[in-house]
């Protein structure tokens, strides 16, 4: 027995030696958002003011009524409000400017790009109305674990940065944009033709239309008139060119792709508006010959003069798709009687008899575009438009 | 040296040490993972920069070129793996990417909820911590590599040209650093965040958020949360796993059941003692009767 005495000994020895190696996680390494230790800790200093988090009074467990910073409650100031030269020229990114040049960033080139994209968005993707702000007041420098999706600063700027530069010009060196201290950079950035960032992105060219071959076997041609869905369907470029980005049409810098392989990429936008589920409909976009076009004839309503002058708007207000209208004439124009409607610019300046009755006694049915009806008042000697009510101009 | 050192206590403690280590390897198997830290990868943002293997080897003071020289974008031609040299690596997939990109996958320790390294281990070397590492402790390693072939990732990394001290090696989700309260090194430098290290639970749900918000960019699997039984590292992708050189895995963990088996019945030194036992028992049914007069007169001479 007296010989198992040290075994036992070193025994404990080892398993104390199994105890020492021991390992601990400071306990405020991770927090998840519900942990109230940041809360205790903000109290407890005193130094942060309830309103720098919460938006009401009393924020309670159920309701903490939490500042919604940055994306899940954040308001989009859109391309619409802003014009892109609106914007700064260059901003200027020195964060890191012990480490290396300031970084140069060429906004006004990128914001005239993003017009073709999801517009201000794509990188402001919070801005509360009336405010801009930069990306440091919600990114801060380290990431926080008590909010996981938001990436730090640094984080923030290359997710920004090279989701596009890496798809266009396949180069993620960081002297791309940090250029470093040693090196004499010029302290504006100067013009340079072979090199994109420092020129402004060549206007886009709108095509009028564009012809597609298909490999219908019958019809063969789609005509896109790309011109009228600009000018007048209104559309605008976002509502087709969905987060479109420079690969989307840049093969690299200063190639521009080749068209044809983005086809099937349109018959999302068009199907989208245009209904090609059923098999007849097909033949709405492809035809055996190029189309002419729109124009209001092809709806079996041909526009007068005073009409053609009017945006689709005017008339169809509601969304599109554009709605059958009612083509009576007092559908829309509901504020005509006798008195303020002047007839002779119908080309027929009414004489005086018939100047005063109103506009139904004549127009049956108030079928205005249909010739009056003489006989209902004269005998039926008098015939429209051998006879007239008035001077034809 | 140590190795030998602890060979001596092995040889002198015999069997019965054995025992207790048995029980030492496995980790408290009551503890919810989820509450443990772990790190979540995207894919879809890394752009293979490489200063994550620059930073690990820093923080682990092992020998590195200078960062500038990572910059090389030859080395993706050929596939690589963790080594002891370089416990986590960037590979490139060409034309895997999401839409008009490479895919850049970055590979290291998953720190399984339920290792199977730490279960091979015959001397409790590697050792699952509650709050999610898995780590190595050198002192205790005898070399064995079982770990090597336990682990279904092939992570661990034996130091071959190591002649007189060779060393298991593997990443250890930078243990020394998350004692400081700092996050692993590699993913404080990632440039654009590729990873998240956060609690365990927090980094699923936030995974799951970011599949069902984008469900054209990324595919809907979240590798490590079920593979299994869970990793403390998981990755999200635009590409399904298997063509990125990852396992298609099991959900249920491959080491519960058998490590179970296992410590049930050597709890208590069961085993050894009924067969001693059992031994004792045929030996002291079979002597014959003079042996045992003979014994008694031997007992009687020692007193």
């Amino acid at each position: 027995m007296k010989k198992l005495i040290p075994v036992f000994i070193i025994l404990l020895a080892c398993w104390s030696c199994e105890k020492e190696r021991t390992y601990s996680l400071p306990q405020d390494t991770v927090r998840t958002a519900s942990d109230t230790s940041a809360h205790v800790l903000a109290m407890e200093s005193g130094s942060t003011p309830c309103n720098t988090c919460h938006t009401c009074d009393t924020p309670t467990v159920q309701n903490p009524c939490l500042i919604a910073c940055p994306r899940d409650k954040s308001s989009h100031i859109t391309s619409g409000k802003h014009a892109p030269d609106e914007g700064p020229e260059i901003v200027i990114i020195d964060q890191l400017k012990k480490l290396y040049e300031p970084v140069i960033f060429q906004h006004r080139l990128h914001s005239s790009m993003s017009a073709m994209g999801v517009g201000c968005s794509a990188c402001h993707h919070y801005s509360p109305e009336g405010e801009i702000p930069p990306c440091r007041e919600c990114h801060s420098e380290e990431a926080i674990s008590t909010n996981l999706r938001q990436p730090s600063l640094k984080g923030a700027y290359h997710r920004q940065c090279l989701n596009c530069h890496r798809e266009w010009s396949h180069d993620t060196d960081c002297d791309v944009c940090h250029l470093p201290l040693d090196r004499l950079a010029p302290p504006t950035p100067q013009p340079d033709k072979t090199d994109i960032i420092g020129v402004d992105h060549p206007t886009i060219h709108i095509p009028e239309k564009q012809i597609f071959k298909t490999p219908d076997e019958n019809n063969t041609i789609v005509t896109f008139h790309h011109q009228e869905h600009v000018d007048l369907y209104r559309y605008r470029c976002v509502d087709c060119h969905r987060d479109e980005n420079c690969s989307q049409c840049h093969e690299g810098v200063g190639m521009i792709k080749s068209f044809g392989d983005k086809l099937e990429m349109h018959h999302s936008p068009c199907s989208d508006c245009h209904n090609t589920t059923a098999d007849k409909n097909c033949n709405f976009c492809h035809m055996q010959e190029e189309s002419k076009g729109f124009t209001h004839d092809l709806t079996g309503w041909p526009l007068s003069r005073f009409h053609k002058a009017l945006t689709c708007a005017s008339c169809h207000p509601q969304n599109r798709p554009l709605q059958k209208l009612n083509k009576t004439c007092t559908a829309c124009h509901t504020n005509w009687f006798v008195g303020n409607f002047d007839h002779s610019v119908t080309g027929l300046t009414l004489s005086e008899s018939h100047e005063y009755f109103d506009c139904y006694e004549c127009h049956l049915d108030e079928q205005y575009d249909q010739p009056p009806q003489c006989e209902t008042c004269h005998d039926y000697d008098v015939i429209y438009p051998e006879d007239l009510p008035g001077e034809k101009e | 040296m140590e190795r030998r050192d602890f060979f001596k206590f092995m040889g002198a403690t015999g069997a019965l040490l054995s025992g207790t280590t048995a029980q030492a390897a496995s980790h408290n198997p009551d503890f919810d993972p989820n509450e443990g830290v772990g790190v979540l990868t995207d894919f879809t943002e890394c752009i293979g920069c490489r200063e994550c293997e620059w930073a690990c080897k820093d923080a682990h003071n092992m020998e590195t070129p200078p960062l500038e020289s990572y910059k090389d974008k030859s080395v993706f031609a050929e596939y690589r793996r963790p080594d002891e040299k370089g416990y986590t690596v960037v590979n490139r997939f060409a034309g895997k990417g999401c839409g008009e990109i490479d895919l850049d996958v970055k590979v290291q320790c998953m720190h399984c909820n339920d290792p199977a390294c730490v279960s091979a281990c015959i001397v409790g070397a590697l050792e699952k911590q509650d709050f999610g590492p898995v780590t190595y402790d050198a002192w205790k390693c005898i070399g064995c590599r079982y770990c090597m072939v336990a682990c279904p990732f092939e992570i661990p990394a034996y130091e071959y040209d190591n002649a007189l001290d060779p060393l298991v090696q593997k990443c250890d989700m930078c243990i020394t650093r998350l004692e400081l309260g700092q996050v692993p090194a590699c993913v404080e430098i990632c440039p654009r965040n590729a990873m998240t290290f956060g609690k365990r639970g927090d980094l699923i749900k936030l995974a799951h958020q970011k599949i069902t918000e984008n469900p054209d960019k990324y595919i809907d699997h979240v590798y490590g949360e079920h593979e299994l039984g869970g990793t403390a590292w998981m990755f999200i992708s635009c590409e399904p796993f298997e063509e990125l050189k990852f396992p298609k895995l099991q959900e249920a963990s491959v080491v519960r059941l058998p490590e179970s088996i296992q410590h049930g019945i050597f709890k208590y030194f069961i085993p050894p003692a009924m067969f001693y036992g059992f031994l004792g028992l045929i030996m002291h049914l079979t002597k014959p009767k003079s042996d045992e007069s003979q014994e008694s007169e031997t007992e009687v001479h020692h007193d």
